[in-house]
């Protein structure tokens, strides 16, 4: 007869081993080596703490911006009140410091013995700033929902199956692409030093906002019956924009371009929502979206309108986006999204050739957006545009 | 529902006009906590009558959004965008019919009568603006907007100047 099964007795499963032992190793050797600044600091002050003396030049203003206080305005205390105050609200052109000390500090006489974090590489201002920015971050913090109880769930009725499946699948498309909207920004946010806090914050409230984004609709798929089917092409595309050789390219692949193009989704979306809780979902979803979209617009015009040698700034614009925007079409074209898109608009999958005429109106509209924001930047693409101005559907019968 | 949307809904007023623009505000202003819960509405908004004035003519109502309210109602005698960041523009029945489907579901649009709905395709209603990123205002407040227009369900509109 076996041992009864005792917890004493269980083995452990064999599981990976999750520590990189050589990754260890390093960081240990680093901290080594680096020994003599922090442990200098750590000396000082053990020392001081055991003399039971105090320093209290922390109590010194000399080279600060000691005194002058914010005002709050009308809708509390923003950014652009305390930028306001002189010292603080300047933002260098190009960023020098590597490591956490707060823009406007009294930092200067301690820059020598701070570390230099080398993940912090865009230190161009005019690599990420956009004149708009920090109007969407007080935007973004006051626009926000939650995707647990502002949608009214319990009003959400089953379709008949093939809409059912077209919104589901509809949401898989979308709940795949929405996070690269939060890598994107999350691979650059740590990229960022600190002087440009401002952006900093806006992508913070991107990187929510996209979370939100996979979940709402990662929710409305499980609630209606399931996820459907995830694309090769919808990958293609994420990996274009996350693997952007600069933050401006990647900012227009995906800010401009992709979310751009998800907003007419999310808009059509509304449109042919088959449920309240759809329209009011492609609603919440679509204001969010629009700030990126802004964001995206402005922060490219900023880098355009401030490049040093604007022709070849554009150049290098017009060969990113020859590769980006044919990536971009790879989704684009899915039969995972234009599909359950005209399944939807034409109202049925009988209908469907019915949408597909109506997908082709929109595609020109959503194309002819794309090249309209592109102006705005003053990046004028209409020329050299590489997808198609009109859905080429059915034209080789 | 407070005091003052109460009263509110006593009121009778024509459309298009812009007292009835004005009850829209006001309905919005007298419910503060829905405005803080929605957050920012920053934009000027021109709502166009594409036939709404004598002899078939457009008349175009301004409403300027700050924070949480809607801080003026104007009527503007040309459909020209001026300060506005864009405008709404529809016809005379597409309104009608939008504000009595709305007031048929007790402040809320069915499938077919949202703003978005009735805009996207740019018919029955057109979203028209100079310059895309003004024109992504109408998207970035939508739900204010959708429910700035939902609030007609809450008095009573006679139609006709
Ligand atoms: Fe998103
Ligand atoms: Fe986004």
């Amino acid at each position: 007869m076996n041992e009864p099964i005792r917890v004493e007795n269980l083995q452990p499963l064999d599981q990976p081993y999750l520590m990189d032992e050589a990754q260890l190793a390093d960081y240990e050797a680093s901290y080594r080596n680096d020994y003599h600044a922090w442990a200098q600091v750590l000396g000082e002050n053990v020392e001081r703490i055991r003399r039971g003396s105090y320093s209290l030049h922390w109590l010194n203003t000399d080279g600060g911006n000691w005194g002058k206080r914010a005002k709050p305005s009308s809708r509390g205390l923003t950014y652009t009140d305390i930028n306001r105050v002189r010292g603080y609200g300047d933002i260098p052109q190009r960023a020098d410091w590597f490591n956490f000390a707060p823009r406007g500090s009294i930092r200067e006489p301690y820059r020598d013995r701070m570390p230099v974090v080398t993940d912090y590489v865009v230190t161009n201002r005019d690599e990420l700033w956009a004149d708009n920015v920090i109007t969407l971050y007080e935007e973004a913090k006051a626009r926000q929902w939650n995707a647990t109880k502002d949608i009214p769930w319990h009003e959400l009725e089953a379709l008949p199956e093939d809409l059912e499946k077209a919104t589901c699948q509809l949401c898989t498309f979308l709940t795949e692409v929405e996070f690269v909207a939060g890598d994107f920004p999350a691979k650059w946010l740590y990229r960022t030093p600190q002087d440009f806090l401002e952006v900093k914050s806006f992508l913070a409230t991107q990187l929510m906002d996209e979370a939100r984004h996979q979940e709402v609709f990662r929710k409305r798929a499980i609630a209606g019956g399931g996820l459907l089917h995830a694309s090769p092409g919808f990958e293609w595309a994420l990996k274009a924009i996350l693997d952007a050789p600069s933050h401006t390219m990647g900012t227009f692949l995906l800010n401009l371009l992709g979310e751009g193009l998800v907003l007419s989704v999310f808009r059509s979306g509304e449109m042919i929502a088959k449920t309240q809780v759809d329209k009011e979902i492609f609603r919440r979803c679509l204001q969010d979206e629009a700030r990126h979209v802004s964001y995206g617009v402005l922060e490219l015009k900023n880098y355009l309108a401030t490049h040093p040698q604007r022709e070849q700034g554009i150049e290098e614009m017009h060969r990113f986006a020859d590769v980006g925007e044919q990536v971009i079409l790879t989704a684009f074209t899915e039969a995972a999204l234009i599909e359950p898109v005209a399944v939807l608009l034409g109202g049925g999958l009988k209908h469907i050739d019915k949408g597909m005429e109506g997908l082709a109106h929109m595609w020109r509209m959503f194309i002819d957006e794309y090249l309209q924001r592109c102006a705005s930047a003053g990046f004028d693409r209409r020329a050299r545009c590489t997808i198609p101005l009109d859905l080429p559907w059915g034209v080789a019968k | 529902m407070s005091a003052a949307v109460e009263v509110m809904k006593a009121a009778t007023v024509s459309f298009p006009s812009q007292a009835w623009f004005q009850q829209l505000a006001d309905q919005m202003n007298a419910n503060r906590a829905r405005q803080e819960q929605l957050g920012y509405v920053d934009c000027v908004a021109q709502f166009t009558v594409l036939d709404g004035g004598p002899g078939g003519a457009p008349l175009a109502y301004r409403v300027t959004f700050e924070e949480f309210s809607a801080i003026a109602v104007d009527e503007v005698p040309t459909r020209e965008l001026g300060v506005a960041d864009f405008a709404l523009e529809g016809d005379y029945a597409t309104w009608k019919e939008m504000i009595e489907n709305i007031v048929d579901g007790h402040g809320r649009p069915d499938l077919e009568h949202s703003l978005n709905r009735l805009s996207h395709m740019g018919t029955p209603m057109k979203l028209v603006s100079t310059d895309p990123v003004q024109a992504d205002c109408y998207f970035r407040f939508n739900q204010s907007l959708q429910e700035f227009v939902n609030a007609c369900a809450r008095f009573t509109t006679v139609f006709g100047r």
